[in-house]
């Protein structure tokens, strides 16, 4: 059955990606939709975008085992996210299209010069591929439970479906694609939590279960001590501004009106799945309390064992509800990187290099996928913490007249380093979490060597 | 005025781990309000 369902879903896709071919002329329609995109339609590929599949799979199963401390962690990112946009968004729309941005490394490059937006292409490049490893580990093993196909053929179809779209349209073949799926994600997930309610809560209260979760209804527990929850909720904060894909969008909404729409409508559907996304972990954690559910010792299986008991048709639907959101997240990585290193790595002004690139990249990103490293969490933010480095040299453009060349090498250089020996070094000097250190050290760094340049 | 909005938001979200200690829905409430209470202040508001 999810073979049939697979079969429509990309049938659909493709023909959307085919019909956004037309009329792409430029790297600037090819990247960025030519900065014609609707209000609506901009907030729906922003969310796609960044909700990926560790919301159904990642953030569930986090909620399961760990309680209230996962949303508190979810909403921070939200939080901050809404502030950052509010603050910057207006800026780096209205320079963007002054100065005819197309990558987020335009900006770096007006500010710093061509080797800083070269040295950053490098570093959000090799940062960027085991998050959207996490993408095709994350749906590969929904596939593996739910539909009989191995782990590596999941990783391969959905590694093609990444490359595919993005291949054919760009950005504009991304983001409407983005936005049904990403309406799709909302209405499986709110689904998916009326499904439950309804299995599991027949001949028993919800409210009166969910007491006996104890712990795992406050913060701090053991689970999310302060340590835990800073050294987690650090690089998510500032996801906004250090991740490419995100950062790349505010380029696209047609007029400043669809910008703001952008803002306030990507805050709506991040709001209501988060909620949603919780709950359901919330829930499924009260079932297993009540012995209607098995106790499930693996957080990251969560999302699995649940397809396994839904009706057929219902986990058919969910799990290619979480297959999309692992799309649209990976294809939006997979096309603002190729933008990154073709035009400010290679400095080529061809589609077509930007073309290949995505072939090359999403075969790295198998590669690195079919070894399934580690656990999808760590890994995601393992991402978020390399590009932290960034922060600096993107805060500067708008508040601080200072740094040039060297103090944009020697930031990153020295910030993203730190962050890859704290990490492989599992180090947190002083009980200071690793993702605070490559915060602190990348400010430092560009404060001091922006000083001597000067 | 940016710098004002950032403390306020993050410390009412810092609450719970200071202030909320029952064993019911009071923190995911608390939290759910205080992020719907901001996103329809940025709705609102001038940026």
């Amino acid at each position: 059955m999810f073979i049939y369902a697979f079969v429509v879903y990309a049938v659909i896709g493709t023909a959307i990606a085919v019909y956004a071919m037309r009329g792409i002329k430029s790297q600037e329609d090819y990247y960025i939709g030519g900065r014609r995109i609707s209000g609506i339609i901009s907030a729906l590929t922003y969310s796609a975008t960044t909700y990926s599949a560790f919301m159904m799979v990642g953030l569930v199963g986090l909620t399961y085992a760990s309680g209230v401390g996962a949303l508190g962690f979810e909403l921070f990112y939200l939080v901050g996210t809404l502030l950052l946009l509010s603050t910057y968004a207006p800026k780096v729309w209205e320079l963007g299209k002054k100065r005819g941005y197309i990558t987020p490394g335009d900006m770096i490059a007006d500010r710093y010069g061509d080797v800083v937006a070269r040295t950053m292409a490098i570093i959000v490049s090799i940062a960027l591929i085991p998050y959207i490893s996490v993408q095709l580990i994350g749906v590969s093993l929904i596939l593996e439970k739910n539909s009989g196909l191995d782990f590596s053929t999941g990783v391969i179809i959905s590694a093609f479906l990444i490359a595919f779209w993005a291949f054919l349209g760009g950005l504009r073949s991304v983001a409407w694609t983005d936005a049904i799926q990403g309406v799709f994600m909302l209405i499986l997930a709110l689904s998916t939590v009326i499904w439950v309610y309804n299995y599991g809560f027949q001949n028993t209260s919800f409210f009166e279960e969910l007491p006996k979760l104890g712990e795992l209804l406050v913060v701090p527990n053991k689970v999310w001590t302060p340590f835990r929850f800073v050294a987690l909720t650090v690089p998510w904060f500032f996801f906004a501004l250090t991740n490419p894909q995100v950062f790349q969008r505010l380029y696209i909404p047609k007029n400043e009106i669809a910008l703001r729409r952008m803002v306030v409508l990507f805050g709506l559907f991040g709001f209501i799945y988060t909620i949603l996304v919780t709950f359901l972990g919330l829930e499924l954690r009260v079932l297993s309390n009540a012995e209607i559910l098995p106790m499930i010792k693996n957080r990251d299986a969560v999302t699995p064992t649940l397809l396994g008991i839904m009706p057929s048709w219902l986990g058919v639907a969910v799990s290619l509800s979480i297959f999309a959101a692992a799309i649209t997240t990976a294809n939006s990585i997979v096309l603002t990187l190729s933008s990154m290193i073709s035009k400010d790595l290679f400095k080529s002004e061809n589609i077509h290099t930007g073309k290949i690139l995505i072939v090359v990249l999403t075969s790295a990103i198998t590669m690195f996928a079919l070894q399934k490293p580690g656990y999808i969490v760590e890994l995601s933010v393992l991402s978020s913490t390399l590009l932290l480095c960034q922060l600096p040299l993107i805060f500067s453009v708008f508040h601080w007249n200072i740094g040039g060349k060297t103090s944009g090498i020697l930031t990153l250089s020295v910030g993203f380093l730190s962050a890859i020996l704290l990490f492989s070094l599992k180090m947190n000097p002083l009980g200071i979490p690793a993702s605070v250190w490559v915060f602190t050290i990348s400010f430092a760094v560009f404060f001091i060597t922006a000083k001597v340049e000067k | 005025m940016k710098s004002l909005e950032a403390i306020i938001i993050l410390t009412a979200m810092i609450v719970p781990f200071v202030a909320i200690k029952s064993y019911d829905i009071s923190t995911y409430a608390y939290w759910s309000i205080i992020t719907g209470i901001y996103l329809v202040y940025i709705s609102i508001s001038r940026w």
